[in-house]
């Protein structure tokens, strides 16, 4: 599986930059990447022979959606983490990745229907692969609602259970919405036998899109890491302060 | 702090104590429910209402009411769910007697094991009652495939209270609990609603158990999917 290969590498070397600890590298880099990849989509890769220009969503669609998983996976594993440590910071890295996967599905329910449109004649089919996204929206906005309206100590527990839950509960939505009707394409990335049903112009594109938006998840989560650590840092001064001024 | 329950189905099946708790704690709920009545009466009740309003909402055309009975059935079952826990949520705060159970307890689980099977029971009656009034309004011939129907109902309704019971504990706790509860409970017992009316959609329209097997999976799956995910989370819900 080839291709699958060049997404595992694409996903593990692209971070790689965030081992060295300079941020205006780290903002080269991805501006770097982000207009690396424009040029390639709108220029480099050849364009589709059914679809036409519409085809181009995909480079953003797809990328935007395994993205999108790798931070709602990230959420489960720093909320296993926390359940087990009980250290702040994998809360941090749990709400930060949540609140950036959610954008990301939102992003990827904006570009799902403007590609539909033209290509399937609708803007929405209740098809596994959207409804699937549709109720991982839902249930991660509620996992960002109970942060809101749950009190300090509990909150980070509460919030870690919704974010175990909610993902375990991805394979059985998917199973139990595939008894219906599929209409969202077959994978063309990776089909069965392990070919793709992309010419070789067009993966390197999509590889380097994939790239730009797994920077630009790294890179928005460090920055809400470090807000979120500083909140916390904040909240632990003012209960000093109001123990010492009480006191 | 209490210690993390990942023991809890190895002291399940061992301990005749943990089932002593169980019974208790189930029996305490179910007097409570047995005097007033007024879970049932509010959750049957409600259920009544929303198949009532959906029978507007579809017309009069009897063909399409018999093919979308089921799934207005099972919704009428969530929403009368989502009542029953926040009532059973208020009686537990009230005067802390939840913090009274918790401090009686060596394991934890019991608690939740307790609340499910008291969520399950209330929703078994309220669904026995529902069910056949909405044969009757939506002229569905139950009695030829009762026990299929009795299955899916049971499997269903199991991972409903699953769920439910630890969303209610979890929201109960929350500022906006009549808000927290129907937003993280629908859209994750959603694989329920799904396989649950795709099932007796087909045990109505004839078909046999062994038809309809594909969904029933679906159905023990998530409950002991979730079963399991609950015993091992709840301690860290109701931790102090």
């Amino acid at each position: 599986m080839p291709t699958w290969w060049a997404v595992m590498l694409v996903v593990m070397v692209f971070p790689g930059i965030y081992a060295c600890r300079n941020r205006v590298f780290h903002a080269l880099v991805l501006g770097l990447t982000m207009h690396i990849a424009l040029l390639l989509v709108f220029l480099y890769a050849p364009t589709e022979q059914m679809q036409g220009m519409v085809q181009k969503i995909f480079y953003f669609h797809v990328a935007a959606a395994l993205t999108m998983f790798g931070a709602f996976l990230l959420v489960c594993v720093a909320s296993s983490m926390y359940l087990w440590k009980q250290a702040e910071w994998w809360d941090a890295i749990a709400c930060s990745a949540a609140e950036i996967g959610v954008v990301f599905c939102t992003l990827v329910l904006i570009t799902g229907p403007l590609w539909a449109r033209p290509i399937w004649g609708t803007w929405w089919s209740w098809d596994p692969t959207l409804t699937l996204t549709l109720v991982l929206w839902l249930i991660y906005v509620a996992y960002l609602l109970l942060r809101l309206e749950t009190s300090a100590p509990q909150r980070a527990r509460f919030a870690a259970i919704v974010g175990i839950i909610g993902f375990v509960d991805v394979p059985l939505i998917r199973w139990s919405v595939e008894k219906w009707r599929t209409l969202h394409p077959k994978p063309v990335l990776v089909q069965a036998g392990g070919t793709t049903g992309l010419t070789s112009a067009m993966l390197l594109t999509f590889l380097v899109c994939l790239g730009a938006f797994v920077l630009l998840f790294f890179y928005l989560l460090r920055e809400r890491v470090s807000l979120a650590q500083s909140q916390h840092a904040l909240a632990v001064v003012r209960q000093e302060i109001d123990e010492h001024c009480a006191g | 702090m209490a210690t993390p329950s990942n023991s809890c189905i190895a002291r399940m099946s061992g301990s005749p104590r943990f089932l002593h708790q169980v019974l208790a704690l189930l029996a305490k709920d179910l007097k409570t429910a047995w005097r007033t009545r007024a879970m049932f009466t509010a959750m049957f009740v409600f259920a009544v209402v929303v198949v009532v309003v959906f029978n507007f909402a579809i017309g009069a055309d009897t063909e399409l009411m018999r093919q979308v009975a089921a799934g207005v059935i099972w919704i009428a079952l969530s929403f009368a769910s989502v009542l029953g826990l926040q009532r059973s949520g208020q009686l537990d705060s009230e005067e802390d007697s939840l913090q009274g159970v918790l401090l009686a307890l060596q394991d934890r689980s019991a608690l939740f094991v307790a609340k499910m099977l008291a969520q399950l029971l209330y929703l078994l009656v309220v669904g026995g009652c529902t069910v056949p009034l909405c044969g009757l309004w939506f002229r569905l011939d139950l009695l030829a495939c009762l026990g299929a129907l009795c299955v899916a109902l049971t499997l269903g309704l199991l991972g409903l209270s699953i769920v439910g019971t630890l969303f209610g504990m979890l929201a109960m706790q929350t500022r906006a609990c009549e808000v927290m509860l129907p937003m993280l409970f629908l859209p994750v017992s959603i694989p329920v609603t799904i396989a649950a009316v795709q099932a007796t959609t087909q045990v109505i329209d004839g078909k046999s158990l062994r038809e309809v097997a594909d969904y029933l999976v679906v159905l023990g799956v998530f409950d002991v999917v979730f079963f399991a995910l609950a015993l091992i989370v709840f301690d860290y819900i109701v931790e102090e």
